[in-house]
This record gives structure tokens, sequence and C-alpha cells, in this order.
């Protein structure tokens, strides 16, 4: 489960994420969406441990991230929304760093690796140094690697961009299959079908506030108010 | 194009730099009191340094001269040296090299775009210092206070271009040639040929001969005697502008005048070399990166399990091993970071070879002591040099794959204190080494008495510390998870205030040791009895401000990782 306590961070006289309050239970895969610098972002470094708050609580699991951010950590996988990793390691090699950040024993780092490898379709490339990887190669390499430890919670930047349709397709299916296997899923997105398509329940985001949270049913009579779209509500809630 | 280039560039640079934040203006205010402080420290030295050989030692304006021109000679070879590598990131894998490829630039443009922008940036602090030195050196002689521009500009930068200059001419050349090869090889045969190159300028100046040659015209030692150098010596830039500062402090400038027109002749000659050389082959060698990457990367496309393999298992808990076998591959896979390290060993192998056998001869107090002295900081100088190169990018070059480690269940303390303790192992494996060689010839001096190596021993190991607490902690502080590339990450601002910091450390210890290693010296060459309480207090002080700087920079460090990434 995710929680989030009246959290708000502040970056001077800027306030970026203002007193936002979530409850995101178990199995549940939660889209969060929003204009350029609404706060998505923010929102998702504070709970990955990227960030720290201004103010409030961030609970992943039960773990108070401020108090205990190792424990908590322990059940997050996090994929940023730039795919970074160690140039000078292959994919294996940050996948195996990966496994031994979260404390796992070799043989089960090996399976893992294995087992995502095959999922993902990156053998091909996977034993080159990523320096040479496209946008795509290294965001299927970052999904892979934070899928390594079995996280109870997922927290996705923007997962979709610069992958093929293929490869997107792989990984909206992994996603799907995670939710339903008890995982809860926050994921922020631009795109209004993947949400719309994978999301139990839509967040929108402005100027840090939640300007709208509801289900795929909420959002479908909400949609009625305007045209039956959803880009007319995304635009109208973001004014 | 290339002053619409540069408009961009300087309008970038200084709103970065005059940037209006609190955050910003106290750290330049603290980075002017540093500048400036190590300024005065540099005038200061220079001129009480001229004035102790010209007054004191009475060697003689020639022979001080010489010695300045084997100074100028390891000031080139360092220039030239630290340009190949610096001009190798910032010519060939820039991200702005590649932006300005897609745009109708030229070649050469951008050739001198980048050649600028690194020159400029890795010298500016050199030009500081090298402007309070001659400002120090030409207070003594009596220099017309417009000199000292004109020398720093007509002199001083030119000699600094030359040495840039013929860096990236080589550069280029190790691209053509590493085609085939290969990388390693070449740069190999490179780092051999420099080697070899100092050892016989040092072989045939032969210091000591001429010393001895010199002292035969003793009084009449400001003549000036040319007929002692060896005759290759007239063709090598550090002569012509020792020559020139020779004359200028004799008081004839229209004798000085004709080197100064020949280093500036040769160094218009060189750049427009380079120009012509770059035209030529800047953009095929730029293409050679691609597949000297692509070789490399061929190592570990294979499958199978090698040393230091993430698959090997390990008796390390998971989580070191992960952190020390990535700290492991992203150095030795990174050829800016080994060839490096390799040229700083040759260096430290060079000063221990050349201390150990040194014969100290005479007796006297004051000769021994600052023999000591001076061997000893130019040790901890090695030192400080190796920390800066080494451990203040430590931290920056995680880089923006940070996040991996930031968000996974580490506690970033290990982290730390991981990359602390490698640092270590390297920086103090070094000094215990320098040290050990350094004290060796005092050895038979002090007839077989440890003190003196014991002194060595725990100053290495404080020292050491001090040091790696301090580059490491400040590099944290002065962070920057954009840049990755090593040596711009140590030669920026910040890096260069660290090692202003560093300096004024090495000669707080320097004025600490300095009065009981004199009374040593005193004592054991007058039969006098040595109170052994002398060491004390100063042993006191010289490890408290050793566990000061440890302790404030670990703190500043570990602050510095709680900070929002």
């Amino acid at each position: 489960m995710i929680e989030l306590r009246h959290v708000t961070k502040k970056f001077g006289s800027f306030t970026a994420v203002d007193d936002l309050s979530l409850i995101i239970p178990d199995g549940e895969f939660f889209g969060f969406l929003g204009p350029n610098g609404a706060g998505k972002t923010t929102t998702i470094k504070m709970m990955a441990g990227l960030f720290s708050p201004t103010s409030g609580e961030i609970i992943l699991s039960g773990f108070n991230t401020a108090t205990q951010p190792i424990e908590a950590k322990m059940t997050v996988a996090y994929i940023p929304d730039q795919p970074f990793l160690y140039d000078k390691l292959t994919g294996r090699e940050f996948m195996y760093f990966v496994g031994g950040l979260f404390k796992m024993r070799k043989k089960e780092i090996r399976e893992k690796v294995d087992e995502l490898i095959e999922h993902f379709e990156i053998g091909d490339w996977v034993d080159k140094r990523t320096e040479d990887y496209s946008q795509g190669m290294r965001q299927r390499t970052t999904i892979a690697a934070a899928l390594i430890h079995e996280p109870k919670v997922m927290i996705i930047d923007e997962p979709m961009v610069g992958l093929d349709p293929k490869s997107a397709k792989i990984v909206r299916e992994t996603l799907k299959q995670k939710s339903r296997e008890g995982i809860v899923v926050f994921m922020s997105t631009h795109s209004l079908p993947v949400a719309e398509e994978l999301c139990d329940r839509i967040g929108i985001i402005n100027h840090g506030r939640l300007a709208f949270v509801g289900t795929r049913s909420d959002l479908a009579a909400y949609k009625q108010k305007f045209d039956g779209k959803f880009e007319s509500v995304f635009l109208e809630l973001t004014k | 194009m290339l002053l619409h280039i540069l408009k961009y560039k300087f309008l970038s640079f200084f709103k970065t730099t005059f940037d209006p934040r609190m955050v910003t203006a106290i750290r330049g205010i603290g980075s002017l009191l540093v500048f400036g402080g190590f300024g005065l420290v540099a005038y200061v030295g220079s001129y009480e340094m001229t004035r102790f050989i010209m007054e004191q030692t009475r060697i003689g304006l020639f022979l001080y001269h010489r010695f300045i021109s084997m100074m100028l000679f390891v000031f080139f070879m360092a220039v030239n040296m630290g340009n190949i590598i610096v001009s190798y990131a910032t010519l060939y894998k820039s991200a702005e090299v590649n932006f300005l490829f897609t745009k109708p630039v030229t070649f050469t443009q951008i050739f001198i775009l980048k050649f600028l922008d690194n020159f400029l940036y890795s010298s500016s602090t050199l030009f500081l210092v090298a402007f309070m030195v001659l400002f120090g050196y030409g207070s003594y002689f009596g220099y017309p206070w417009y000199t000292f521009l004109g020398v720093l500009v007509g002199v001083l930068v030119p000699f600094m271009f030359l040495s840039a200059c013929l860096a990236v001419l080589v550069l280029m050349s190790v691209m053509k040639v590493a085609s085939r090869w290969g990388f390693r090889k070449v740069m190999v045969v490179i780092g051999s040929s420099y080697a070899a190159f100092v050892f016989l300028f040092f072989r045939f100046t032969n210091p000591i001969k001429l010393v001895n040659r010199v002292s035969m015209y003793y009084p009449n030692v400001d003549q000036y005697l040319v007929q002692f150098d060896p005759g290759f010596l007239k063709f090598l830039p550090n002569n012509w502008v020792a020559d020139f500062l020779f004359f200028f402090a004799k008081g004839e400038p229209a004798m000085a005048m004709p080197f100064a027109a020949l280093l500036l002749l040769v160094t218009a000659g060189m750049f427009v070399l380079c120009l012509f050389v770059a035209h030529r082959f800047y953009y095929r060698s730029w293409l050679v990166t691609f597949e000297v990457q692509a070789s490399s990367n061929s190592v570990e496309a294979g499958r199978r399990i090698k040393r230091f393999d993430f698959r090997k298992e390990s008796i390390l808990p998971p989580q070191i091993e992960s952190l020390l076998k990535k700290e492991y591959f992203t150095f030795f896979r990174e050829p800016s970071q080994w060839i490096h390290l390799l040229l700083m060993a040759v260096l430290v192998v060079i000063f221990v070879l050349s201390v150990r056998n040194l014969n100290l001869g005479v007796r006297v107090t004051n000769i021994q002591a600052m023999t000591y002295l001076v061997l000893y900081a130019f040790g901890v100088f090695l030192s400080c040099s190796l920390a800066l190169r080494f451990v203040f990018p430590s931290l920056s070059l995680e880089g923006t794959a940070f996040w991996s480690q930031r968000s996974s269940p580490l506690n970033l303390n290990k982290v730390y204190f991981l990359k602390f303790l490698i640092a270590l192992a390297l920086v103090m494996g070094l000094a215990l080494l320098i040290a050990v060689a350094s004290n060796i010839p005092f050895v038979a001096l002090t007839e077989r008495r440890p003190l003196l190596m014991y002194f060595g021993l725990f100053s290495a190991v404080w020292v050491s510390l001090s040091l790696v607490a301090l580059n490491l902690g400040f590099g944290g502080y002065f962070s920057n998870f954009q840049e990755k590339n090593p040596i711009r990450i140590a030669s920026s601002q910040g890096a260069t205030l660290t090692f202003l910091l560093s300096l004024v450390y090495l000669i707080t210890l320097v004025v600490i040791i300095s009065v009981p290693l004199f009374r040593y010296f005193e004592s054991l060459f007058l039969f006098l009895p040595f109170d052994f309480k002398i060491i004390v207090v100063p042993g006191t002080i010289f490890g408290m401000i050793s566990a000061a700087v440890t302790g404030i920079s670990v703190f500043i460090g570990m602050r510095s990782l709680q900070r929002d990434f």
C-alpha cells in the first residue's frame, strides 16, 4: 500500500507539491497525470527517496520513508523518467549490481536475471556496455533491473518514453500482470490513452495540488460533462 | 559563427558564475578569500625564496634561472600531459561536440572552440599561481608594475599555450594511429616516451655538475654562462622563458626580447600547425573514437565469467560486493582514469628512485633541515595532487545513475565509507612509499636513528586520512552529477578551492614540524642532547589539526549525500 499524508515539497519559495494526500491499496494500478511542471516527478522522487518532503509523511508497504527508509525501499521498485545507467557496465552487470543492493543471494539474482532477460527480450545486447544502448534499450534494462527483487510497490515515471511498439506492449503487459499479482503500481504518464487503458484509478495534479482523483467509471461519468473525451477533461482540469 | 557560439558560451559562463542566489554568493566570497589568500602566499613565498636564494645562498643569477628552467620544464610537461588527457574528453567525448557536428559549423571551428574551452578552463588557476609567483619574483628584482602583466600575457601564457598545442597534436596523432595499433598500445608507447624524455632531460642537464661548474666562477656567478648548457637546451621553450627572465632580472631587456619573440613565433606557428592538422584530421580522428569504443566493447560482449565478474560468488556481503565491483569496472573501463593513474604512478616511482639515492653530504643543520622540509613538502604535494585527481571526483562520477543507489535499500554511509576506504588504500599506500623513500637518505645521516622514519610514517598516515577526507567531503559538497569527465570535475572551481585548502594544510604542517626538525638536526650535528618533549606539542597539534580536518570533511561529505538528488 502507498499512503501520502499531507505531503508538501518546497524549493525555496516555490511550492512544487502542495499538501498532497492519497491512499493506494495493494493491487491497484494508479495513474498519475498532469501537465509539465505540475509536480508529478517531484512526488515520485519523494516516494523513491531521492527528495525529502518539506512536510508530511509517505508510507510505503507500512514503512515510513523518513523513519524507516531502508525497510520502505526494500519493498519498492523505482523506474525513473530518464533511464540513466552506469555507462561502463553492461546491462547484465547493472542487473546484478541492483540485485546486490537489494541484498539478494547470487543464485537468486542469476535465476531472476535470466528470467527477466528472456521476458524483456534483451538477450542480444545485454552483455554490451550500456553506453552503446539506445533510449529504448536503456528503458527496458532499467525496468528489468527494477523487477529483480520482487517488489510490493512499483513507482514508475513515464515508462513508455522511447520504447518501440513491441517493447511498449511488453512493458504494458508486465505492469498489468504485476498489478493482478497484488502489487501497487503508481505510474506517472503523459499518455492519456495509456492511463485509460491500464489504470484502475487516475489522479490529475496541477500546480502541486490534486485536481481530480477517481476510478475509471468516475472518469467516464465526468467525461460526459464535456464532449466525452478524456483529453477535454484533462485540459479543463489543468487550465 | 565562431563569435556567435562564443557569445553564448560567455553568457552561460557569466550567468553561472554571477548567480545572484545567496548560496552562490557565499560560495563565491569563500572562494575569493581562499584564492586571495593563496595568491598572497604564492607572492610572499616567491619573493622570499628569491631573496633567500639571491642573498643567503648566493648561487648567482645564472644558476637560479637554470633551476627556474628545470621547474618550467616540469611545468611544461605537466601542462602537456594534463592537456592530452583533458583534450581527449573535450575534443572527442563531449556531448557539445556531438551537438555541434550536427550544425552548420566547420570542424576547424569546433576544434578551435573546444581547444580554447579546454585551455582556459583547465589553466585558469595556473594563471593565477603563475602571475602571483611572477609578481613575487619580479618585485624582488624591482620590475616596473606594468611589466608583470606584459610578461604574463607575452611570455607565460604563450608558454602554456604552446604546451597545450603540442598536447593536442600528440593526441590527434594518437587517435590516428590508435585505429591501427589499438588505443592501449599507443598510450603505453606515448607514456614511456614521455617518461624517457623527462629522464634524459635531467640526465643531460645534470644539475649537480652544473652547480660545480658555475661555482668555479664565484663570485662572478651572475654572468650568462651559456657554455655550460648542453646543446639541445637552446631548442626547449622552458629555456627561452628562463633566459628571458634572466636578462630581464639582469636589467638588460633588449637582450631578453629575442627570447620572447622566438617563443611567440613558435607558439603562433604551432597553433597554425594545429589548425592545419585539425582541418585535415579532426573529424576523421573523431570517428576513430567510435571504432576504439566498439573494439573495447567487444571485451564485455563475451559471456564467459571473468575475474571480478558480477556473476562470481563472493564472501563479501552482497551490497559491499556490488559496490566494490561497480567501482572496479567503472574505473578500469575508463581510459582517462587508469592512464592518468599510471602516469601519476610513474611520477611517484621517478620521485622515489631519485630520492632514495640522494647523497646528502654536509652535516649542516640549516641545509639538512631545509632539504628534509622540501622533500617532505614535495611528498605531501604529490599526495594532494593524487587525492584531488582521483578522490575529489569520486562522488560526482556516480553521475546521473546514482539514482539506482539512492532509491535502493542502502545506507548511504556505507557508500561513503567504502569510497573513503578505497581512496585511503590508494593514497596511504603511495604516501607510505614516498615517506619511506624520502627518509632513506637521512638514515645514514642520522646514524640510523629511527625518529625521522617514525615521523614520516606517522605523518603519512595522518596526511592520507586528512587529504582523503578533505577531497571526498568537498567532492561531495561540490558534486556535479551531470559532468562525466573526471578531469573537468578535478579542475572545477570547487576542486581548485579544495586543492588550495589542501595546500594550506600542507603549509601548516611544514610550519609545525620546522622548529623541532631544526632542533633535532642541531642536536645531531652539534652533539647536543635532544629533548624529546620538543616533539610532543607539535606532534599533538599536528594530530589535532589533521583529526579536525578529517572530522569536519567527513561531516560535510556525509551531509552532502542527504541532499535532494
